[in-house]
Order: C-alpha cells, then sequence, then structure tokens
C-alpha cells in the first residue's frame, strides 16, 4: 500500500470533482492511480461558464465595469482594472495621478485578502482548519478598509472608465494606516505559524514540483511562476498606473533565505511575502498621493458619447493575485464593444498541474490543485455542449470556427 | 517538531472568540414568529456588524424629483430599472439590481440614493418591498 | 437459581452501562467541539449539539449505493457500536468493577479495540465506492501501524505487574488495583511518561483524528470510509465514535491514572461510587482535550505515509524505549 512496494494490481481510477470538498469550484479530475500514487493526470474545466463577455457586447462600457466587478468573487477590481485600461487605450483617456494611486490602493488591498484567503484555503486542504480560521480572521481587516473606502466588501465598484469613482480622502487616512500596521505585526507570527511548523512542511515541501523550465514553457503567471523562480510581474516588467513611480521588484522564494524548489511551500512562501510587500506599496502610496481629480470626466454621458466614438483595439493588463489578468477590446463606434475577451490570469496556470500532479499522491492532490490558487469561475470561457452529451473540440475544429466568425464579422 | 500552533491555541482558549453571533442565539422553531416577538419588544436579537459609510444598500428613488431623462436606464448594468411612459417615471426592481449605484451617479436631479439597509431577502422577487417606484 | 440472578443482573448493569456510555460518548464528543472551536476562536456549538445531530441522522434514511454489498454494509455500524460498547463494559469506571472483567483481560481489549475499525474497513469496502475503497485501505494501513506501539504499552503494563508478583497481569482489575505508577523507580517513571505521551499518540489515530484522519480525510477523501454513509447508519458510527472516544480515554485512566477519590475522603456506597464516576468522566474529559482535542487543533493532517513512519520508527521506537526502561528498572531494582 505504501510507497515502494508497487502493487500488483491494475491501475484504478479516482475522479475528483466536478464538486468534491477539496474543490472550491467546479472543475473534474480524473486521476489514474496505482496505490496510493497518481500515475496519470487529466481535467477538464469548462463546468462554470457563465456567458459574460456575450452579455458585455450588449452593453456599454460604464455598464461592463460592473460586471466587470462580478467575474470573480475574490478579485473586485482586478478586472475591473484591466478593463477600464483598455478602454482608456482605445479612447485615449489620460486617468489622472491621483486616482491612479488609489486604483493602486486598492489593487493591493486586494491582493493582501487575495492572498490571505488562499493561505486559508490551503491550511484547509491540509486538514489545519486552525490555521484556516486564523488566516480568514486576519483577512477580516482588509476586507473592513476595503469595505471603509468603497462602501462594499465584495464588489467594490470603484473603477470607472478613467478613474475611481471614490476618493480617499485625509480623514481616512488613520484608519488604513491602522490596519497598516497591525498587518506588519502579524507577518511574523504568520510566517511562523505557516513556515515553522513541521506538520505543514512536510505536507508541502517537495510536493506538487514544478521547475524553472516548466514553469517558463507552460507560461505560468503571479506567485506560481514566482514561485519556480521566474521572475514575472506585469507590475514591475511593464509598470502601468502608479506602479511605474513605484520601486518593486518580483518576489521570489530565495527573499525568505531558501533555495528555489518550486513546491508548494515555495509557493506559500511567494504569497505571505507578497502580503509584506503590499503593505509597503499602499503605505508608499499613500504617502506620495498627489492632489487632483478622481475622474477624467465626471459627466458620465460625456463619457459614454466619447466611448461610443472611439474606435480600435486593446488590451489591458494587470497583476492579479493570481498572475496578470488580460482583457482584450475592440470598438467600432458603437455603444457596446465589438469584441471583448477576458484571460483570467488561472487560465495560464491550469496547465502546470498536469506536471506537479503526476507522481505524487493521492493526498497532496487537494493542495496541489490549491496551490496554485486556481479561480475557475474567472477563467471559464466555453462550455460546448450538444445535446446531453460535452464534445470535445480539437484544434481543427477551433480554426474551422474562427475562420467562419472571421467571415461572418467581415460580411457585416 | 515544531508546531507554533500548540502556543497559539492554548492562548486563544482564554481570549473572546472573533464570531460574529447570531441574530437569535439558538435557531427558534419558527423564524417568522421569533421576529414578530422583537417586533414586540418579547425577546431581542443579536444585531447586526454595523454598515459602513457610502455602504450601497437597498435603493432610493425620490419621485417628484425625477425629470424622466432615462439616464440611468442607460447606465445600469442589470436592465434592473424599467421607464413607465404614462408617468415618465421609473421603476426598478430591487430583486434584479446588482447594487453598483452607477444610477445615483448619473443622475442629473439627485434622486436615487442608495441606503444602508440590506436585509432584503424574500420569496417573491415582486413584493411590494422588491420594487421601488 | 442463584447463577440466573447474576446473569440477569449482569444483563440490567450492561443495557444501563451501554446507555450511560453512549451519553457520555455524545458529551464527550460536544465537549471536544467546544473546546476545540474555543480554540481557534470560534464560539462552537452548545454540548448538546451531539444528540441534536444524532436525533437528525435517525430521523433520515439509510440510502444504499446501487454497488454495494447491503448486508455488510448496514453490519459495520451496528457491529462498530457494538464492540465499542463491549469494551465499555470490560473497562473499571471509578470504582466500579468491570461488569464483564471476570472474562477477558486487556489483551482482550486491545482486540475488541480493533473490531470497530476492522467494521469501518469491511463497510468502506462494502459501499463500492473509490474513496471508500482509499479509505479503507488507509484505514486498515493505520491500523496496522499503530498497534505495535500500543503493544509495547500493553506488554510494559503487564510485565510490571508480573514482575511484582501481582497475580492475573493482564486483568484490567488488578491493574487497576495496582497503579503502576507505585511499582517503578525513577528509570522506570521516565519509561512510563513515555508509554504514556506515545499512547496520547496513538488515542487520536484509534479515533481517526486530525492529524490521523487520513481514511476518513474530508478535503481528500470527501469522508472515505463513511463517504457513502448517511443517515441511520451514519448516525450509528457517530454513536460508536463517541463510545470510543470514552473508551480510550477510560483505558488510559485505567493504565495511568487509576487513582480514586473515595478513600481519600473515607466515602463508601452509593456515594463512593458516585463520586469516583464523577471523577473518572473528569480524568477522562482532561485526557481526551489534550491528546485528542489539543492535537487536533493544532496539527496539519498526515499523509498515510507519514502515519506509517510515525508510528513504526518514532513511537514505535519510543514505545520500545519506555518498555525497556520499565524492564531495565525493574531489573535494577531486584539485584539492589
Ligand atoms: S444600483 Fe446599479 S443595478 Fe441597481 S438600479 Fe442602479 S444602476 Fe441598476
Ligand atoms: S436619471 Fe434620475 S432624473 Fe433621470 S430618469 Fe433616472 S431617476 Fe429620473
Amino acid at each position: 500500500m505504501s510507497e515502494g512496494t508497487p502493487t500488483k494490481k491494475a491501475p484504478y481510477v479516482v475522479p475528483i470533482g466536478p464538486i468534491h470538498p477539496a474543490l472550491k469550484e467546479p472543475v473534474q479530475f480524473l486521476f489514474d492511480m496505482e496505490g496510493e500514487v497518481v500515475k496519470k493526470a487529466d481535467f477538464a474545466p469548462g463546468q462554470a461558464h457563465r456567458g459574460i463577455e456575450w452579455m458585455g457586447m450588449r452593453r456599454n462600457p460604464i455598464q461592463i465595469i460592473h460586471m466587470t466587478d462580478r467575474i470573480c468573487g475574490i478579485c473586485g477590481v482586478t478586472h475591473s482594472f484591466a478593463f477600464a485600461r483598455a478602454i482608456e487605450q482605445i479612447v485615449d483617456i489620460e486617468v489622472p495621478a491621483h486616482a491612479e494611486y488609489i486604483r493602486v490602493i486598492i489593487a493591493e488591498f486586494e491582493r493582501i485578502q487575495s492572498h490571505l484567503l488562499w493561505a486559508g484555503v490551503a491550511a484547509h486542504e491540509l486538514g489545519f482548519d486552525t490555521l484556516f480560521y486564523l488566516a480568514w480572521r486576519v483577512r477580516e481587516e482588509a476586507m473592513d478598509v476595503i469595505e471603509y473606502i468603497t462602501g462594499n466588501r465584495v464588489n467594490y465598484g470603484l473603477i470607472q472608465v478613467g478613474g475611481v469613482r471614490r476618493d480617499i480622502t485625509p480623514e481616512q487616512h488613520p484608519t488604513i494606516q491602522k490596519c497598516l500596521d497591525g498587518y506588519r505585526d502579524l507577518l511574523g507570527k504568520m510566517l511562523n505559524l505557516f513556515l515553522k511548523d513541521t506538520t505543514i512542511a512536510i505536507r508541502c515541501k517537495d510536493c506538487g514540483l514544478l521547475s524553472f523550465e516548466e514553469a517558463r514553457n507552460l507560461c505560468t503567471v503571479g506567485p506560481t511562476a514566482r514561485a519556480s523562480g521566474v521572475p514575472k510581474d506585469v507590475r514591475v516588467d511593464y509598470p502601468y498606473s502608479a506602479y511605474g513611480d513605484l520601486d518593486i521588484s518580483p518576489i521570489l522564494p530565495t527573499a525568505y533565505g531558501g533555495d528555489i524548489n518550486g513546491d508548494v511551500y515555495d509557493r506559500i512562501v511567494v504569497r505571505l511575502l507578497e502580503v509584506a510587500q503590499s503593505v509597503e506599496i499602499i503605505e508608499t502610496c499613500l504617502k506620495e498621493m498627489p492632489e487632483g481629480p478622481i475622474l477624467w470626466e465626471p459627466k458620465l454621458p460625456k463619457l459614454l458619447s466619447a466611448c461610443k466614438k472611439a474606435q480600435g483595439e486593446a488590451v489591458g493588463r494587470h497583476e492579479a493575485p493570481r498572475g496578470e489578468c488580460l482583457h482584450y477590446v475592440a470598438m467600432d463606434g458603437h455603444e457596446a464593444p465589438a469584441m471583448w475577451k477576458v484571460k483570467a490570469s488561472s487560465y495560464s496556470n491550469l496547465h502546470s498541474w498536469i506536471p506537479m500532479l503526476e507522481g505524487e499522491q493521492l493526498a497532496d492532490v487537494p493542495i496541489i490543485v490549491a496551490s496554485i490558487d486556481p479561480c475557475l469561475s474567472c477563467t471559464d470561457r466555453v462550455a460546448v455542449i450538444r445535446g446531453a452529451k460535452r464534445d470535445l473540440m480539437t484544434k481543427e475544429d477551433l480554426h474551422q470556427l474562427s475562420v467562419e466568425k472571421t467571415r461572418r464579422i467581415q460580411g457585416c | 517538531m515544531a508546531l507554533p500552533m500548540i502556543r497559539e491555541i492554548f492562548a486563544q482558549v482564554f481570549k473572546r472568540p472573533a464570531t460574529n453571533p447570531f441574530p437569535a442565539r439558538f435557531l427558534p422553531p419558527s423564524v417568522t414568529e421569533f421576529l414578530k416577538k422583537v417586533g414586540a419588544g418579547e425577546a431581542t436579537i443579536n444585531p447586526p456588524v454595523a454598515t459602513p459609510p457610502n455602504f450601497r444598500g437597498k435603493i432610493v428613488y425620490d419621485r417628484d424629483g425625477c425629470i424622466g431623462c432615462n439616464l440611468c436606464i442607460r447606465v445600469c448594468p442589470a436592465h434592473a430599472i424599467e421607464f413607465i411612459p404614462e408617468t415618465k417615471r421609473i421603476r426598478i426592481y430591487v430583486a434584479q439590481c446588482i447594487f453598483c449605484s452607477q444610477c445615483n451617479d448619473i443622475c442629473p436631479k439627485g434622486v436615487l440614493t442608495m441606503s444602508p439597509e440590506f436585509l432584503l431577502a424574500t420569496e417573491d422577487r415582486f413584493a411590494e418591498s422588491q420594487i421601488v417606484e | 437459581m442463584l447463577s440466573m440472578d447474576i446473569l440477569l443482573v449482569t444483563i440490567l448493569a450492561a443495557i444501563g452501562l451501554s446507555i450511560i456510555g453512549i451519553a457520555l460518548g455524545l458529551i464527550l464528543l460536544g465537549i471536544d467541539r467546544r473546546i476545540s472551536a474555543r480554540m481557534q476562536a470560534r464560539i462552537g456549538p452548545p454540548l448538546r449539539q451531539p444528540f441534536i445531530d444524532l436525533k437528525k441522522l435517525l430521523s433520515k434514511e439509510n440510502v444504499i449505493p446501487e454497488n454495494a454489498i447491503p448486508s455488510l454494509f448496514n453490519a459495520a455500524p451496528i457491529v462498530a457500536l457494538a464492540s465499542s460498547i463491549v469494551v465499555l463494559l470490560y473497562l473499571p469506571i471509578g470504582s466500579m468493577m468491570p461488569i464483564l472483567g471476570g472474562y477477558g483481560d486487556l489483551i482482550l481489549v486491545m482486540y475488541l479495540l480493533a473490531v470497530p475499525a476492522l467494521a469501518m474497513v469491511a463497510g468502506g469496502f462494502a459501499s463500492g465506492s473509490p474513496y471508500a475503497t482509499v479509505g479503507a485501505q488507509r484505514e486498515m494501513v493505520s491500523m496496522i501501524a499503530y498497534e505495535l506501539p500500543l503493544a509495547s504499552i500493553v506488554i510494559a503494563v503487564a510485565w510490571l505487574l508480573y514482575s511484582s508478583g501481582v497475580a492475573d497481569p493482564f486483568a484490567l482489575t488488578s491493574i487497576v488495583a495496582n497503579p503502576i505508577w507505585s511499582l517503578v523507580g525513577p528509570l522506570g517513571v521516565v519509561g512510563l511518561i513515555i508509554l504514556l505521551l506515545t499512547f496520547a499518540w496513538v488515542s487520536p489515530a484509534e479515533l481517526s483524528k486530525i492529524p490521523f484522519d487520513t481514511p476518513e480525510a474530508e478535503t481528500e477523501l470527501a469522508g472515505g470510509v463513511l463517504v457513502e454513509y448517511s443517515g441511520k447508519n451514519l448516525g450509528l458510527f457517530t454513536v460508536a465514535q463517541g463510545v470510543k472516544t470514552l473508551v480510550m480515554g477510560g483505558l488510559a485512566v485505567a493504565i495511568f491514572f487509576p487513582w480514586n477519590l473515595s478513600p481519600l475522603f473515607g466515602l463508601t456506597g452509593y456515594v463512593a461510587l458516585t463520586v469516583d464516576a464523577a471523577f473518572f468522566f473528569a480524568k477522562v474529559i482532561l485526557l481526551m482535550i489534550l491528546s485528542v482535542t489539543v492535537i487536533r487543533t493544532g496539527l496539519a493532517r498526515f499523509r498515510i505515509t507519514h502515519v506509517v513512519t510515525l508510528f513504526w520508527v518514532w513511537l514505535g521506537v519510543a514505545g520500545l524505549f519506555g518498555l525497556s526502561l520499565v524492564i531495565l528498572d525493574s531489573v535494577l531494582r531486584g539485584w539492589f
């Protein structure tokens, strides 16, 4: 049964998902097992497709902004940020510096709460519920400040095309500062509880390995890539918004003093240290925030007509807590965009599951799956259903379909 | 073996729990009965957690100030607002509203606002409480 | 006709004790959940929550999966519960001697303790779900794993009694009558402390609690051996779990902390029985909190390979070391 003793039994199949306690969102895994060891892994996303792009292509940018808030249940600003940046490039809007700083502040608060949420989930997958409660309790501080700034906890509704909808006034600084100080004090404790704990270390070290080459070849993004040593961070590589004014560098596991192994443990290290980095960023932004308006055009009807007149296409990018989030938008002089495509960060990371999972124990599947912090509802863009049966589309099928669609668009 | 959590949990036993208590200590046999009692002052509930300033709850509409310009309908992402041609006024379906407050921002007369009210669940999406006009 | 009377009394006492045992077991589960909740900064459920859960489970129907073996599937929870109750009847509770004390000894108790786990394994295999199968395999592995340290504890105790010239060294009654701590010198005390700590790690494994809950592993196997169980069957397993918790605590008390309060205050009769029983339960609660609640709250779940290594290498060595210390101690004392 245990490792090392090869069993003569034929490999059996363990399905996990689409609904399973280890998965916080629906995705299906199939594992060919030999004893407790995963021999072959496969997965099928596409269980949570909501057709949000279709809805977006029937609405104007101001409406879409609020839909982007709801693409993800955790990242309330990531998608709006990326989408707004795409529109701003098409319409040629210059966002006031003050607003850029507010955007960065809220995006970093989002990173804090998202990483802490992930830390809790990871602890839960390891059967360490106490740490899960603790991480989520700590996360509440960030949620409270987000609520304090934006008005709501999850759907912030803060970003507007050309700026932000709510200001951060000097009276709000002390509350925010208090939260940041709290996190600075807490960080040592969190690092201690997560990284010094033997039971966590034996479960996470050398588990779910993703080598530097694999991470690079599979185009992984965000903490998943950084934990394998790929120094990749949109905030640093293509500075946008107020990030250009900041002195930041991608966090690699070496920052905690160890080597780069690309295992689950390193992913914990990277995320926890990024919380600390975000605290620093917010603090700097609060200090250096320039004065000015928060919107390019406070009169929304004017903004709407500017968007309607614009033509062109653009890509908006943002380093989400899980990695690069990308929105492609094309406008052709109508109210609604001609094309809107969302690539959530998890989309780039899902394929790293296969090399991570194969050869690992069944017991480690939940934590490995969780270790890339998958966000499936953001990722799922298709669910092909023909009759009652799901169909797989090959590359040729997809090519054929896109040729047809291009013809259709050219025709009209 | 290092188990830093053990110290943490022993310290925690002597601290106050962080949970926000439920409105009632135990699930009452009938929630409606219980709420009636609370209304009559016979029972008490733990109050809900306070909402922050600028919270976006149920929408409030000042009908008299409205000029029927339709701008709010143009920006509502959820198609929650309907224009009533006869009265030249609008009707908002709260069950469909996503509380973005975008309509508040665009209304030239400022007759739309968000209240802090958030306990809105009912079984009927067309109940009186779910329609603002 | 006297033997008939004794039989009747024994049966009545057994039934009475079973009911009390079930109730106490459920209370123990409630205390465990409550304390664990407080350690996690939660308020936690009321103490009677296990009773509420049980009531709900018993009022629900059993769902038997299509490809299960119904007879085995349904028998498993009954066997699990019955065997845990039988173990209880072998345990001395306070100053009350075990009801079935005359019919078995520590070795039998050890065997009986394995039966609920075996029933779970059988039930798991019988449910015909891949999760339950994996869970059942793991349950088997961990059973084999924790048997070694447990055995070294039993042997150490029996050796102590035997070498001190106590008749019937395996009988629980003689173990309780001769507190083992009084039979050893300083070296033996160290050995016994090591054995006690080993026992504290075996208990959560025996009870399938985190970090040893690999057979059930909610986030991996969605409940493992129990995944297909629902309604009344699951209710029976819950009760068995409660009784088992009581039994493990009771066993620890009987072996390591057998002292009673009544001699101290010179109590006799029913008062003494009640006071001692209450004291016994208090000791069980304390031991359970320390060895089950704290450990399950403060640790992450092990992999099954970790469980095997821990019990065979670390705790196995610890157990044997403790055992050798105890033996060495008695041999040395024999010399001087
Ligand atoms: S708050 Fe948003 S969703 Fe609700 S009515 Fe106004 S614009 Fe529509
Ligand atoms: S935008 Fe304001 S004034 Fe115009 S229709 Fe809506 S509520 Fe009335």
